[in-house]
């Protein structure tokens, strides 16, 4: 059964296009070429489908990398683990 | 009340050739066109035996639906297209050519002019198959060749692959493409299946009949790059961005649903096109006026996106168009055959390094096969309700 640190990583390869072989849990939105405005809406309507959160658009423009993806969900009960 | 106007079918025969020559030699306008065309035959007819007297001599009608699926009635002068064929045969260096193997249906105007009616005008042998709807057929002909020319679509090159594996035809000595974007992408695969041609980009259409520029592979570095117009052709771009042109080879009217279109020697026609001139007087395409739009304030250019999905897919691709969840136009790219999660990341890393987020496709579907009109252009109209395909990726907006 797929945990929700899983299910995380495979969305974030999904909307960002990456490579698993460049996939960190620690990556900075800087580090992620793709993590740009619309990103940030591709990552906020992966989070609701995947996790049923609906993040507002303060939470989704404030993340400044995958960390504070999980800080946020760990804060609303999903078990994602830590960044490092 | 005057004669009708012969109507001429593609069967596929030996019959064709002869009857095509008779047609030509005869004084009287006729149409050619292929068997199965997707047009009403009531249309046809009413619309040649329409012709005004001007037109029913010394004229020829073919049809085309370019990839509008929009029938046209084309009508061409058998003066006019006798000269470009000739001067087809200087630009493209086709003196040592023996032969043309016809792996296209003659009712392309394309194929029609480049071939045979450059084989009628050069004392040419025409080699008809029918290409890869027979592939054995085709493969003995290529096997056959010598000093042979071949007129291609781009999407015929992956079943050369599929088809015929990695052989060789080294009797082919050139090679044209036209009737869609140029596979630049490709240049090193053809190169290979062909080791002793000259390749060749030709651009045109169908009211061009159809030629305007020609240039060699190696004069051009991107698929969009169409050379330099032939002696007296001229291209401009208004500031509309469409390409537009005035040609003495050029059609001199058409039919379509709104009746007849004359053309006038002095009238600047418009190929649908965009693009512009640029290094070395090199004309550029940068899509058709359908095909660029913007998305999130960015350029959106499905002709560059296409030539961004060949560098890592060898199938068929096509988009089309939809608008997004948040009412802005976008596109959706049909790949076919079926695609592996593999190529899939592959298509996708392409779009990555290449284009922002907002160029990127909403969705990249997977198609058993891509469905084509009968000029053999991919129907953009039935991509959205094909059957049989499915989501492989998609952007979540």
């Amino acid at each position: 059964m797929t945990n929700d640190r899983d299910k995380l990583r495979e969305l974030l390869l999904d909307v960002f296009l990456l490579s698993p072989d460049e996939f960190r849990f620690d990556l900075t939105r800087e580090e992620i070429d793709t993590w740009d405005s619309l990103g940030v809406v591709s990552l906020a309507v992966g989070i609701h489908e995947t996790f049923g959160y609906h993040m507002s658009p303060q939470e989704a423009t404030s993340l400044r990398g995958i960390a504070d993806v999980m800080t946020l969900l760990s804060s609303k009960g999903f078990d994602v683990g830590q960044s490092g | 009340m005057a004669a009708s106007v012969p109507i001429l079918i593609e069967r596929h025969q030996p019959s064709d050739l002869a009857a095509l020559d008779e047609a030509w030699s005869d004084s009287s306008t006729f149409a050619f066109l292929p068997e199965k065309s997707g047009v009403a035959e009531e249309w046809i007819r009413s619309s040649v035996d329409a012709l005004p007297d001007d037109l029913r001599r010394d004229h020829f009608a073919l049809l085309t639906s370019g990839s509008t699926g929009r029938p046209k009635l084309v009508i061409g002068n058998k003066r006019r297209a006798e000269a470009l064929a000739g001067l087809l045969h200087e630009v493209q260096n086709s003196e040592p050519v023996t032969m043309t193997i016809a792996a296209l249906p003659l009712t392309y105007c394309y194929s029609f002019v480049n071939q045979w009616l450059w084989a009628r005008r050069m004392k040419r042998r025409l080699v008809p198959t029918r290409g890869f709807a027979h592939p054995d057929e085709f493969r003995d002909a290529l096997r056959a060749a010598n000093a042979a020319m071949l007129c291609l679509v781009r999407v015929q090159l992956p079943l050369f692959h599929d088809v015929f594996g990695d052989e060789t035809f080294p009797g082919v000595i050139r090679v044209h493409f036209a009737g869609g974007t140029f596979p630049q992408a490709q240049l090193g695969e053809v190169r290979q299946r062909f080791p002793s041609a000259e390749i060749f980009n030709n651009y045109g259409c169908a009211e061009a009949m159809p030629r305007l520029t020609v240039r060699r592979a190696e004069e051009g570095a991107t698929a969009g790059d169409i050379g330099l117009p032939l002696p007296g052709i001229e291209l401009r771009t208004p500031e509309s961005g469409e390409l537009q042109f005035r040609s003495p080879y050029r059609a001199v009217a058409w039919f379509d649903d709104d009746g007849l279109h004359r053309i006038e020697d002095d009238q600047w026609i418009g190929t649908g096109d965009l693009g512009g001139i640029g290094d070395r007087g090199h004309w550029r395409l940068t899509g058709r006026a359908s095909e660029v739009f913007k998305r999130y304030g960015e350029k959106v250019s499905l002709p560059a996106l296409l030539e961004t999905v060949q560098t890592s897919w060898r199938g068929a691709a096509a988009f089309y168009r939809e608008r997004d969840p948040n009412g802005e136009e976008g596109h959706v790219l049909v790949v076919a055959p079926r695609a592996s999660d593999a190529d899939i990341r592959s298509i996708l890393q392409a779009f990555r390094s290449t284009h922002p987020r907002a160029q990127w496709p909403l969705r990249i579907e997977t198609a058993g096969a891509l469905p084509m009109l009968p000029n053999g252009k991919i129907d953009i109209t039935a991509l959205p309700t094909l059957d049989g395909k499915y989501v492989s990726w998609r952007q979540r907006l």
